[in-house]
């Protein structure tokens, strides 16, 4: 990686660490190491404080942004992301106004796409095993955005990387993920990421029906991460003591197939200031937003509230990953 | 004489599958997609439903004449019904097979995630599973969806 015309950071190397991301598709965070994720947050650190300006550096690339699922974020994220670095951005947000509307395969997208040539494709879409599929039909690398409720890496990576500069490191710590675990795909991710870290222990907070997939669990114990599942509204306020994060998701109403199950369990999974008052002062709240009822806006005002800031992180992260994908090798 | 001998012969040439557990040849049938064959005028399947047996008690044989059973589609077998014996038959003489297990399944499984990619229509994505025998289930490689050994054969595509 040299140090880029009209950007770069001060010094001869933009980078001490080699990189180990480039031209790599990002589909799972169990495909990211330790160390990779390390790369991408040190210069995510970087773009943060300044010291790397990548502005430019991504000039004559094409990036891709394929959203065949509505997003606010992390769309606009990659694009303002994309286009700081010089990249020109080819986009199908809106899937009701391109061919997709009219039943092309993502197979003949990516194709398509390819062929305009793109030089990286950010993918969103409802499917499972969209964004693996892509990046098997796709020679340029692909990055998921959100693959149904399978994964969201780069969601994940700025999830952990707001928790590493909150609390300054990552082993050891305990998380608390609470709401809707079963569907959202944050949770997936942010569990595949963390088991990279030593000594992490992670208490899964849902009813029955919303609990991990058997497939995390299977993740976590082979990989020998410590897992609590707390179902009980007084097993929540018991375990919040011993919490440096409180991760919460969305429960999704059209989830139920009773939505007198969904009245039963809604107003248990609120987090307000009562809920926190039973953690450590120090307590991280996250959320991957949007929030419905779920997180309650009294907490926004709390030192806890981690959450805004956390979003924030999304943009120079994606810058920082974009750039280590496509930008000259280390 | 055994008692599967005294109601269909021997054959000279083929596959013989035999301790399928009782009731259960139908999806060894659809396993093999033995369907595809019918216009093939030399082979011909033989089943046989609760035969009496030794080992099991009660138990299914399939006897394939003229067809020989590939090495993945043995495996597989084997995979599920942990207690089958696959006997290959050329001129008369038996030759039992002892296949290993597979490590991967491709093409034959459907994704039970009905939101999985290898679901979408027209979308040409070919279910692929890595098998995770020790923990009884395989893995889809695409949406990392887990199906139980013993439940594949009410996943198998059509």
């Amino acid at each position: 990686m040299r140090s880029p015309a009209g950007g770069g950071r001060e010094g001869d190397t933009p980078l001490a660490l080699k990189n180990t991301i480039r031209g790599r598709d990002i589909i799972s965070c169990r495909d990211l190491s330790r160390g990779d994720a390390e790369l991408i947050f040190s210069l995510t650190e970087e773009v943060v404080s300044g010291a790397a300006r990548l502005e430019n550096t991504l000039a004559e690339r094409k990036i891709a942004l394929i959203f065949v699922e509505p997003s606010t974020r992390t769309f606009q994220s990659f694009y303002v992301a994309a286009r700081s670095l010089g990249a020109e951005v080819l986009s199908i947000h809106d899937p009701e106004v391109s061919s997709i509307a009219k039943g092309e395969t993502l197979y003949d997208t990516m194709k398509m796409i390819e062929g305009y040539g793109a030089d990286c494709i950010v993918l969103r879409h409802p499917a499972r095993g969209a964004a693996r599929f892509a990046a098997e039909v796709a020679s340029v690398p692909v990055i998921n955005a959100g693959s149904g409720s399978q994964e969201h890496p780069t969601q994940a990576l700025l999830d952990v990387f707001t928790i590493k500069s909150k609390l300054g490191s990552v082993d050891g710590i305990r998380v608390g993920m609470l709401g809707d675990l079963r569907f959202s795909r944050t949770i997936p991710s942010l569990c595949y990421l963390l088991s990279n870290y030593s000594n992490v222990k992670t208490y899964f907070m849902a009813p029955p029906l919303l609990q991990v997939r058997r497939e995390i669990e299977l993740y976590l114990s082979e990989r020998g991460v410590e897992y609590r599942k707390v179902v009980e509204v007084d097993e929540i306020r018991e375990v919040m003591p011993e919490l440096d994060v409180l991760y919460v998701t969305r429960i999704q109403k059209e989830r139920f197939p009773d939505p007198t199950e969904y009245e039963k369990v809604k107003g248990s999974y609120v987090v307000d200031a009562r809920l926190l008052s039973y953690g450590r002062r120090e307590l991280g709240v996250m959320h991957p937003l949007p929030r419905v009822d779920e997180l309650s806006p009294e907490v926004d005002k709390l030192p806890n509230a981690w959450y805004f800031e956390q979003a924030r992180n999304g943009l120079p992260l994606r810058k920082a990953l974009l750039y280590l994908i496509l930008g000259e090798a280390g | 004489m055994s008692a599967e001998s005294l109601l269909v012969r021997k054959i000279d040439w083929g596959t013989v599958l035999d301790h399928i557990p009782a009731w259960r040849a139908d999806q060894v049938v659809r396993l093999l997609n033995l369907e595809s064959l019918k216009r093939d005028a030399d082979v011909s399947v033989i089943v046989l439903y609760n035969v009496p047996s030794r080992k099991l008690g009660r138990k299914d044989i399939v006897k394939l004449y003229h067809y020989m059973v590939s090495e993945e589609e043995a495996k597989i077998l084997a995979l599920v019904f942990p207690q089958i014996t696959i006997n290959y038959i050329r001129d008369w003489k038996v030759e039992k097979h002892s296949p290993g297990l597979p490590t991967e399944i491709v093409g034959k499984i459907r994704c039970p995630e009905t939101t999985c990619i290898t679901n979408v229509e027209r979308e040409p994505a070919t279910p692929r599973y890595i098998v995770m025998r020790e923990h009884g289930v395989i893995a889809c490689e695409y949406c990392d969806t887990l199906l139980e050994i013993e439940r594949i054969p009410d996943f198998l595509r059509e």
